[in-house]
């Protein structure tokens, strides 16, 4: 990608995540955001120029919540914007936020994501994404069995079901250090077998154990151009490049006719561009946009760029937790908390908070240069975000 | 390009959408105050002196927390804006039609909305004053207020022309037919029974040969126009002459006029030319009046 001028990440902001947050309605639960991200950055809002909101239609039953949200995100009286592309909004928030400054157009832009999912509809604003007379009817919301049954299929159950739980007790053991994350559940790698039987089963074996929570809480990211970033921040998260990649809203649109996902495609995309020959080596950290433990282990795949069994590996052999040679979702990840409209920026957020080593408690101990985060959404919908130590 | 639209199916389809919504701490204490107190609160931001009715926990201006700031404000307040909801769904918290106005509460600079009764559908305007009537039953939400409603007006006194308001020229009247009902009952009023009003043997061998009407009769006709017209309501009367020019016979039709004739500013009355006349435009009596127009009352 060709940039007009770098942008530096230089605030962070996220309230607590919880299933409901009765105590705020949304513009107070924002505020906490903005606030805490203001303060992070070291800045007020009277040195934010422009700010990016976003939503999930229907989620929240609001429409054009910008407007009414201009309480909590300081927005008066600046430029503004809303922008929603589904699951992947947080990590658009991200995308426009650098574009409004890499263009020149903005020198500090603050991106609001947010979430109250009680309040709205989620299934409601899913089902309504298909093609109305094709597709509506096959389209069901967030829950789908496909990708248990597919890698049981390939790798057979009983490892399949280990990968799956081993991946998110890893995740849980990450939120346990994470004092925003939602599920905080304390999982020991001894109750895997009995919590892949117990655990209610969702859809196949999709079980609850397995699947993303339903969160309410709010995110706040603050971008700065290259100078103004190196005068606020001792170390910004530089936005490298990012790519989005959308496709057809309903699943198995084609069938059972192989196909590139749109995670290997941006992947591939972005890493060639970027000259990332070995992107398990000069990557340090990622952060996974994984709304279920079973989606996470097949999209390390993805993502990768990996073959076979590689991904299976990396999860069985301990590569991926906060200690291992390639640290997954230090932050507990999108089965711990998963406040929609936020989960995607939280993901480069906290990809951030690594870089910057601001990540308090599930700060990864190796050093990290570069640092990958993912945004999912729709049926196979990608942004993926890269970010840097050094200014690019 | 065919916009022929023959063979183009329309596919009918529902989706229910139900949702609930977080008052959160700040919208919570305002219903609490309601239910419990019926008391209306709001937040002020001490910076902008502004203060917050429904009530939000930070100022879009300053975007400091207020959250903590509480104060009372009337349960009255003005309407600045209004509609009137004609269509009806299962939702709504009254059967339509019903005024939903924007209400400043006395005390607060934001309006809330709510639902105004008590007033004509036609005769609703901004600008009315309204008070709000809590309901019976709570149900912790908005509608523990149950509907605002007008304020009620001090009766207001009426109240004739004053002194600074009486014109040379200004003339009223008051105009009667009298009976022979009127005549008896004035006989006993006054306690004149004298026959050439009551006797009509009597009254034949008069020079009138026929019972007339006391001459007071029609003379107290311009009571109710000095003291409920002109000046009205109110006035005084100082003094009423007299003379007598034609009889009035039963079944004649008088008109008693009162006209403004001279200013008296050292003593603020008035004085008044007084004609009565009959159905046949003859002058019955003329005379003046000296009187002292009403002065406005003290709130």
């Amino acid at each position: 990608m060709k940039k007009n001028r770098n942008v530096g990440i230089i605030g962070v902001g996220q309230s607590v995540y919880s299933s409901h947050r009765e105590e705020v309605n949304q513009p107070e639960m924002i505020h906490e955001a903005v606030v805490a991200a203001l303060k992070h950055a070291g800045i007020t809002m009277a040195d934010v120029d422009c700010v990016v909101h976003g939503n999930m239609e229907l989620f929240e039953m609001v429409h054009q919540p910008d407007l009414w949200h201009t309480l909590g995100s300081g927005t008066l009286g600046k430029e503004s914007l809303r922008v929603t592309t589904g699951g992947t909004t947080g990590a658009t928030l991200v995308g426009v936020a650098d574009y409004l400054v890499s263009s020149g157009l903005h020198d500090i832009v603050l991106a609001v994501g947010f979430e109250k999912l009680q309040e709205g509809h989620t299934t409601g604003g899913i089902t309504n994404m298909a093609d109305p007379l094709w597709a509506r009817q096959l389209q069901t919301g967030a829950l789908t069995g496909m990708t248990a049954a597919d890698v049981i299929n390939e790798f057979g159950e009983e490892r399949a079901k280990k990968a799956s739980m081993k991946y998110r007790i890893i995740m849980d053991k990450h939120a346990m250090k994470n004092k925003h994350a939602h599920r905080r559940l304390g999982l020991e790698f001894d109750q895997a077998d009995d919590l892949a039987k117990s655990s209610p089963a969702l859809v196949g074996e999709l079980r609850m154990i397995h699947m993303c929570s339903q969160s309410d809480g709010a995110c706040a990211m603050i971008f700065a151009s290259e100078e103004k970033a190196k005068a606020l921040c001792k170390q910004p998260a530089w936005v490298k490049d990012h790519i989005t990649v959308h496709r057809e809203e309903s699943f198995c649109i084609f069938g059972d006719a192989p196909y590139m996902t749109s995670h290997r495609y941006a992947a591939l995309t972005l890493f060639e561009r970027n000259g990332i020959k070995n992107p398990r080596k000069e990557i340090d950290m990622f952060e996974m946009y994984d709304p279920s433990s079973w989606w996470g282990l097949d999209w390390l795949r993805e993502f990768l760029l990996l073959e076979g069994d590689a991904h299976l590996k990396m999860v069985e052999n301990d590569e991926i937790t906060i200690d291992g040679s390639f640290p997954v979702n230090p932050s507990g990840g999108v089965t711990a908390s998963n406040p929609i409209g936020a989960t995607a920026m939280v993901r480069v957020a906290e990809a951030a908070l690594q870089i910057m080593g601001d990540a308090g408690d599930h700060q990864v101990k190796k050093k990290v240069n570069q640092a990958l985060a993912s945004g999912f959404g729709g049926t196979m919908w990608t942004v993926l975000v890269l970010l840097t130590r050094e200014a690019p | 390009m065919t916009t022929a639209k023959d063979n183009c199916f329309t596919v009918e389809g529902k989706l229910a959408l139900p949702y609930q919504y977080f008052a959160g701490s700040t919208g919570s204490r305002f219903l609490i105050s309601l239910r419990d107190e019926k008391k209306i609160k709001g937040l002020e931001c001490k910076k902008c002196k502004k203060v917050f009715v429904p009530p939000r926990s930070t100022c879009e201006v300053c975007f400091e927390d207020i959250s903590q700031n509480w104060v009372e404000v009337k349960n009255s307040g003005v309407v600045t804006g209004f509609t009137i909801v004609r269509y009806e769904e299962p939702h709504q918290p009254v059967k339509p039609p019903y005024i939903l106005g924007l209400i400043k509460l006395d005390g607060a600079d934001t309006p809330i909305t709510h639902i105004i009764k008590g007033v004509p559908l036609t005769k609703m305007k901004t600008g009315l004053k309204v008070q709000a009537v809590f309901a019976k039953n709570t149900t912790a939400t908005i509608l523990d207020i149950d509907h605002f409603k007008p304020m009620a007006e001090k009766p207001k006194m009426e109240m004739g022309y004053t002194y600074d308001e009486l014109e040379i020229g200004m003339s009223a009247s008051f105009t009667k037919t009298i009976s022979e009902t009127d005549v008896y009952l004035f006989a006993g009023i006054s306690g004149d029974f004298n026959p050439m009003h009551l006797n009509e043997e009597f009254a034949k061998r008069t020079p009138f040969g026929t019972r007339i009407a006391h001459g007071a009769l029609p003379q107290s006709l311009i009571a109710p126009v000095l003291g409920m017209k002109l000046p009205g309501l109110g006035t005084v009367a100082l003094e009423i002459t007299v003379r007598f020019k034609a009889p009035t016979y039963f079944g004649d039709t008088i008109t008693a006029v009162g006209e403004v004739v001279e200013k008296l500013e050292k003593r603020r009355w008035v004085r008044m030319a007084l004609r009565w006349t009959n159905q046949k435009d003859e002058l019955v009596a003329e005379g003046t009046a000296l009187v002292m127009p009403p002065v406005p009352l003290p709130e």
